[in-house]
């Protein structure tokens, strides 16, 4: 077999070309997702972990997504809670206030159509689809302030809808914190 | 052998005629929002023009370049009439009418919904019966792709089929079944709640219908320039195609493995698990192994190819290559874009580094240079090739061709190179302005000028390939010849008869859907509390 | 070409193909469904069970935390496509019954020039979710608290109705000539105002939105600064706040007079 001449010679060489490329290729492949795998297990990004359900006709009546709940808070665990709502054409509360280097769940939802939100300046973007809760582990490295578009056509106005998020260092977030249950930064 | 000539001709015609139109719009678009322009303008034309231009472009445009193609494919390949002619006309006019009746409502800004609909908006409901009636007629292409393959298999128990011909029929199967989400979203969902039967819409299951047909609609648009570059590309710069089996399975791992993996369209929304968002973005890595499995064997058609004429060296040959011609020119800017884009499309098909880019306009310059690029730039070279052969007349100004291609080349590297960076950025989609004064997008501004300006040099190029085409339907008249498709190097006496047929592949393809679509899509069913009211869009005015 | 049989295992096609595919389907599952959401200390998975759940997509149950209640009254009005019902011509009719007693200040056909809303041609949503809102108190006004007080929820539905279907007219300020002012046409984004017309119906009309055109600027600009000073609370979740605390002065003071001039 090694010492064979001819077309026949030619087409093996070229078989063997071809699979020794397919087989890399297929390394590759299995690298990608396996680096994808690995990132998701040690550092623990994933989706989000549960589907939670949310009534967008009824927001506003009862349940975690009433106006006066809506905000920074700081649950009886002491972990901070951010709970927003995204509607045409604003978020409520328009400018989130949250302290630096803190874990911070952001749970959002729609009260009418399909909005998104982003962080300008991180990687923290999610989807707020009418029916559903998004909820989200966030972390701020610097104190700053952030843009906060709508990132999904959520109607004609839709280019006007960007909110804010502020970042404070903790013990000015503690202080706010402390006459209110909950906060935010609207003027 | 090509008999039916005006036939395939309307279809590039009126699929030019839209693409040209849809065009100007694009280029509109990205001048309207930029800092050239007052931003004090009504933002309903913007959306109603985006609905335009993605309808055309997303569902217009490419479905009749592949009807066209494929029907030139059926005839050329397998040597004889296609079946079904009148069919096909049939399948013509609806994709047209379609158009028109989808196209009316938008215009009249009654649908501003954008092509990817968007419930719980709803529009008029003539512009989801308009997008039924362009799918309705291309699935009795479909039909016909499949009619034609089972006729000719039948009649040649003996010979492989011509790959020009499994690779078509393998993109009209995918089509066919890829379809079917959008569908059901429209038929099932939307229509109802738009002609007022229902007044609630699940918007979650919604999404996940249509990301089923999102993401392989993409595979759809990249056959014919897949066909392009494998029966097309090596006989036109005079060498052979380095292998035909491996061809045969790029086009069937696209058509087992481009559908079960939209959901990572899905990766931030809260309607899906996790769990079938980690499914999906590993069959998505899957995907990325046709484009690598083709890269390598285009290229290696080309140093056959430069070999024969003489081409030397470890990388000397690249020199040797007929540059000159417009197929060459187009096939190597089409890989150089795939190449960018494939790499930005590995970025998007890892839920981590999603999340920095996912809706921003990363995403819409990924498209468009995946599919405005490197597809696209493939359909015009499609068209030069085949331009003789359907007109009987002479297309000889290649100056004009290889000015035209490298304007296209330069304009969506101009256009999308910005467009990936303000994403990186974080500048969100689909957003009719833009307050650059404000010092928070300030540093945006100039990268969306240089979009802009690449606007208007694929506005420059498209005119041209019209001009190109325009001249040729008018030039001498001479014989093209029959229609030839590459030959491998090694043409095989024998081929497998899975390499030969798709029942297993299709089999496979509807498998992997039920298990990675299944349980997602009947459990939003079971949830009727997720029917939210709907928002009718254009509807109070 | 067809003497092999392809559905056999037999054939290396078939088992190859078929065999890579459910392996990679079960491992991708396996870790999916089980071993990364195992490894999420967040989640507070309580098993292998939950694990599979909760990665599929099965909802849970809504968390109970401590909720913050209101300290003033919001509107408990739920806005739909079916709010309103059929307006028909019974309803239509017991409106304009109704809507007698409305005529005083808004006029015998629903427009009138004492500064307070015309109502002829408003959107039905916008009447009866104004007079619901009066009734519990999420609006007050001293006339318009009492009328509602009394009022069914079925009168109201009516005399939103019979407003409805009155033709709009346009008021003795109209003046087709102002022209639209910026913060009208293109609002400020950054300042999360959009344009008025994307709700309010020129461009498209989110439900409880008022029609603006002729109505008093002196009405129109007494409610913005309500809502920017948050006397008035009865938008839901602040959507009318949420823009009318970014809005100067000046810019109050154009849209009241442009919407005014329109018809």
């Amino acid at each position: 077999m090694s010492s064979e001449t001819g077309p026949h010679h030619g087409e093996a060489v070229a078989a063997r070309i071809e699979r020794r490329w397919a087989a890399l290729s297929i390394v590759i492949v299995g690298v990608l997702v396996g680096m994808a795998t690995f990132i998701g297990i040690h550092q623990a990004t994933m989706p989000q972990g549960r589907v939670e359900l949310a009534n967008p006709r009824t927001l506003h009546l009862s349940g975690e997504f009433i106006e006066s709940n809506l905000g920074t808070s700081v649950e009886a665990d002491g972990s901070v809670v951010v709970r927003a709502v995204g509607q045409q054409y604003s978020f409520t509360p328009q400018c989130i206030v949250v302290p630096v280097d803190t874990p911070v769940n952001l749970r959002t939802t729609s009260a009418d159509v399909v909005h998104g939100l982003l962080i300008e300046g991180t990687n923290i973007n999610t989807m707020l689809v009418p029916g559903y809760i998004a909820d989200l582990q966030i972390r701020f490295k610097k104190p700053g302030e952030h843009v906060m578009p709508c990132q999904e056509f959520c109607g004609i106005g839709h280019q006007g809808m960007w909110g804010k998020v502020k970042v404070v260092e903790k013990d000015a977030f503690a202080k706010l914190m402390a006459s209110r249950r909950r906060i935010s930064c609207v003027e | 052998m090509l008999s039916s000539k005006r036939l395939i001709l309307a279809h590039f015609w009126l699929a030019f005629a839209a693409f040209g139109v849809a065009l100007v719009l694009g280029a509109w678009q990205m001048f309207v929002r930029s800092p050239f322009n007052v931003w004090h303008f009504n933002p309903e034309f913007y959306y109603r023009s985006v609905t335009a231009h993605g309808s055309v472009m997303g569902y217009v445009f490419p479905t009749l370049v592949a009807m066209a193609f494929g029907y030139a494919i059926t005839e050329s390949a397998l040597e004889k009439p296609m079946i079904g002619r009148r069919w096909a006309w049939t399948g013509f006019f609806l994709v047209a009418i379609g158009a028109v009746v989808a196209m009316v409502p938008v215009s009249l800004g009654l649908a501003s919904v954008l092509y990817t609909f968007y419930p719980p908006m709803v529009g008029n409901p003539f512009y989801y019966v308009g997008v039924v009636l362009v799918v309705v007629g291309s699935w009795i292409w479909v039909a016909l792709m499949s009619i034609n393959f089972i006729a000719w298999k039948r009649e040649n128990p003996d010979r492989p089929v011509p790959l020009a011909m499994f690779a078509n029929v393998a993109g009209a199967y995918l089509w066919g079944w890829t379809a079917v989400g959008a569908a059901l979203e429209i038929l099932f969902q939307i229509l109802p709640v738009a002609f007022g039967l229902r007044s609630t819409i699940d918007a979650g299951l919604a999404r996940v219908f249509f990301s089923w047909t999102l993401h392989a609609i993409v595979y759809f648009w990249l056959i014919p320039t897949y066909i392009a570059y494998y029966t097309i590309f090596p006989r036109a710069i005079g060498g052979r195609l380095y292998s035909d089996a491996m061809a045969r399975i790029s086009f069937i791992l696209f058509v087992v493995v481009a559908m079960p993996i939209g959901v990572h369209h899905l990766f931030a929304d809260p309607q899906v698990g996790a769990g079938f968002k980690f499914m999906h973005s590993v069959f998505t890595g899957l995907v990325a192994l046709p484009t690598l499995l083709t890269v390598f064997t285009i290229c290696a058609s080309a140093e056959i190819a430069s070999r024969l004429r003489g081409g030397k060296g470890a990388f000397g040959w690249v020199s040797a290559l007929p540059w000159k011609n417009p197929i060459m020119l187009a096939t190597a800017l089409s890989l150089v874009m795939l190449g960018f884009g494939g790499a930005g499309g590995l970025i998007n098909m890892s839920y981590q580094l999603d999340a920095s880019i996912h809706n921003t306009q990363w995403i819409t310059g990924h498209f468009h240079l995946i599919f405005g690029g490197a597809i696209v730039i493939m359909y015009f070279a499609i068209a030069y090739d085949l331009w003789p052969h359907l007109t009987g007349r002479a297309l000889n100004t290649f100056g004009m061709m290889r000015t035209q291609l490298w304007l296209w080349f330069i304009g969506m590297i101009v256009t999308t190179f910005p467009w990936h960076y303000v994403g990186i950025l974080g500048m969100p989609r689909r957003m009719a302005f833009y307050d650059y004064l404000n010092p928070a997008i300030a540093p945006q501004a100039f990268s969306v000028m240089m979009s802009a300006i690449g606007g208007f040099i694929l506005l420059i190029s498209g005119i041209l390939f019209l001009t190109v085409l325009f001249r040729g339907q008018f030039g001498m008249r001479s014989e093209a010849g029959a229609y030839r498709f590459a030959i491998p190097v090694h043409m095989p006496a024998r081929i497998p008869v899975a390499l030969n047929s798709f029942g297993l592949w299709l089999a496979l393809m509807i498998g992997l859907t039920l298990v990675n679509y299944g349980f997602p899509i009947a459990q939003l069913l079971a949830l009727p509390q997720t029917n939210v009211p709907a928002v009718y869009v254009g509807a109070a005015r | 070409m067809s003497e092999q049989k392809l559905f056999s295992f037999r054939n290396s096609w078939f088992s190859t193909s078929v065999g890579t595919t459910v392996a990679i389907a079960i491992a991708s599952a396996l870790a999916g469904l089980i071993w990364l959401p195992l490894a999420q200390p967040d989640l507070k998975l309580a098993g292998i069970w939950d694990a599979i759940c909760s990665a599929a997509g099965i909802p849970r149950a809504p968390v109970s935390a401590s909720v913050q209640q209101p300290d003033f009254k919001t509107s408990n009005v739920v806005l739909t496509p079916d709010t309103i019902g059929r307006k028909d011509a019974v309803s239509i009719g017991r409106g304009a019954t109704l809507a007698q007693r409305c005529a005083i200040c808004h006029g015998p056909q629903g427009v009138s020039d004492a500064n307070s809303p015309n109502l002829a041609g408003q959107f039905a949503e916008v009447t009866y979710k104004e007079l619901h809102d009066f009734k519990t108190g999420a609006r007050v006004n001293v006339v318009m608290s009492p009328f509602a007080a009394n009022m069914s929820d079925q009168d109201m539905k009516d005399v939103a109705a019979y407003y409805a279907y009155l033709p709009r007219v346009p008021s003795s300020k109209a003046d087709e000539k102002v022209p639209p002012p910026p913060i009208v046409v293109t609002g400020a984004p950054m300042r999360n105002i959009p344009p008025c017309g994307s709700c309010h119906g020129e461009l498209d009309y989110k439900a409880g939105s008022p029609w603006l055109g002729g109505q008093s600027a002196v009405y129109i600009k007494a409610q913005l600064q309500a809502f920017a000073a948050g006397a008035r609370r009865n938008d839901i979740s602040q959507q009318m706040r949420n823009i009318a605390r970014h809005m100067t002065a000046e810019e109050i003071d154009q849209v009241a007079r442009y919407y005014e001039a329109q018809p």
